[in-house]
């Protein structure tokens, strides 16, 4: 069995939340009118903290993190130094994010001084275009480095990862905690079209989760490692925790904030996101804790 | 790569004692935990009569090495004798090839933070030497083989035994003689 891999879980469950921030963003952009200004920088900001605290944890891992710029060097073949190239690229263009957010409140004081409307809403429009650019790239190089985050358990020696599971994992967080984070970051900045879809995507990615992981549990008995981690897991406390917290709770949440709209919303949000950010990290703790190895089966 | 070189353990005049693993620490001087070499007993359950048999293993110098696919710092090099070496210089010590390697041969030493394996003593073979291991082996039970074609043809020799992983994940370059089963006389 594993370990308790916490620079593993904090890295890739903190970077897992960023991107997916920047992704809900990049949805919210897609039409000039639907992106908040405020709702951008407020945005941008916590991704890019969440970025960095994760791209620190990972040096935690490393026996010699002083040589982790060495991980770049085995492109041709190894997952790990795609992860963080893709992850390195992710955080070029968020810097790029944030002189767009720093400029954005610069745009908004020239508004204000300006007479003209009519050139203010071209400047606007072009602004909204150049911020979508730029949070499309982030999305697209985030969920590359997420989705290579994933290959590189993709293992022969592994059968519980050697299938398409850890990608549909990684992606899965990424979208729950990144749509429930920005319901959460956006409050009142968000128009009430803009939450249902959020809500709504979260139901999904917290149904699609707990469908896929019942799929996945069934498959695992098929080898002796991949049974070994099924009853790792079933007999873990922390895998019923995981369920009650992750999928159980959020899903009645998320319905209950879906059929009454009319009820203060602030604090359902902010417990529904909670329950998923601690079951997403339960989860990604047995998910390394769970691994069982294709081994020696000798006597010593 | 012109040829690959590998290992060729008789299970049959292994008698687990551990020469090998002592002399692989001697001339490499390895702290305590990492160890390079390793003897294991062979669990009797896997036999259809009660045995009592040994293998002996290191680096199984593959010819589809998953540490060398793995690692990101390619701190491993497949050399045209096929030994696959482990340069620990570059090793950042971030322990995916441990995850990867199904005989869990290369291993993470704590007090240098580093992993580390044997790399089939190529400055002794260079020299036209045995590698340490194979030199102390007092029944002569491993030797240092070119693994052909004919040699998997030939009688005695297997690609695995029970107990070891698929040798289909990494393609190892060991080879067994395998155990001869002795005959049980019960007297009822």
């Amino acid at each position: 069995m594993g370990d308790w891999e916490w620079p593993l879980i904090l890295f890739t469950v903190l970077g897992q939340i960023a991107i997916g921030i920047i992704l809900m963003l990049w949805w919210l952009a897609r039409d000039r009118a639907h992106l908040d200004g405020q709702l951008f920088k407020r945005g941008v900001k916590v991704s890019g903290g969440l970025l960095i605290l994760a791209l620190l944890a990972s040096l935690f891992h490393l026996g010699h993190p002083d040589a982790a710029y060495r991980a770049l060097t085995h492109l041709s073949t190894s997952w790990l130094s795609r992860e963080i190239l893709l992850f390195l690229l992710t955080f070029l263009a968020w810097i790029n994010l944030y002189r767009q957010a720093r400029q954005l409140s610069s745009g908004h004081a020239l508004r204000t001084d300006s007479a003209t409307m009519a050139v203010a809403e071209i400047e606007a429009g072009q602004q909204t275009n150049s911020l979508s650019l730029g949070l499309g790239i982030t999305s697209v190089l985030g969920l590359s480095g997420i989705a290579s985050s994933a290959m590189i358990y993709v293992l022969p020696r592994v059968p519980a990862w050697n299938n398409v599971g850890p990608v549909l994992f990684f992606l899965l967080t990424t979208g729950l905690l990144g749509a429930l984070c920005t319901l959460a970051l956006g409050g009142k900045l968000l128009q009430n079209t803009q939450k249902k879809f959020l809500l709504k995507w979260s139901l999904a990615c917290t149904s699609v989760s707990l469908l896929i992981y019942v799929i996945y549990g069934s498959m695992l008995s098929v080898s002796i490692e991949g049974a070994a981690s099924l009853t790792f897991l079933l007999n873990s406390p922390l895998f019923w925790a995981r369920a009650l917290l992750g999928w159980f709770a959020p899903l009645l949440l998320l319905l209950s904030l879906l059929k009454r709209p009319q009820i203060d919303q602030t604090h359902l949000i902010l417990t529904v996101t909670l329950l998923a950010g601690v079951g997403e990290i339960l989860g990604r703790a047995l998910f390394y804790l769970s691994a069982t190895g294709i081994q020696i089966t000798a006597l010593f | 790569m012109s040829k690959q070189l590998g290992f060729l353990h008789n299970s049959e005049k292994c008698v687990g004692c551990r020469g090998c693993e002592m002399a692989c620490k001697n001339e490499y001087q390895i702290d305590p935990i990492p160890q390079w070499r390793k003897v294991f007993q062979l669990r009797e359950d896997d036999f259809s009569l009660p045995s009592r048999m040994f293998i002996s293993m290191a680096c199984n110098h593959c010819a589809h090495p998953e540490c060398l696919r793995v690692c990101p710092v390619e701190a491993y090099t497949k050399r045209d004798d096929g030994i696959v070496v482990h340069d620990p210089e570059r090793c950042i010590g971030c322990r995916l090839c441990t995850m990867a390697c199904p005989y869990d041969r290369p291993q993470f030493n704590p007090a240098k933070k580093k992993v580390e394996k044997c790399n089939l003593c190529y400055q002794r073979i260079d020299q036209g030497e045995k590698p340490a291991c194979v030199a102390a082996c007092i029944p002569g039970a491993l030797a240092l083989v070119e693994i052909t074609t004919s040699l998997d043809q030939k009688t005695g020799v297997l690609k695995t035994l029970p107990g070891l992983p698929s040798p289909q994940i990494t393609t190892p370059s060991l080879r067994f003689v395998g155990p001869k089963q002795g005959k049980q006389i019960r007297r009822d």
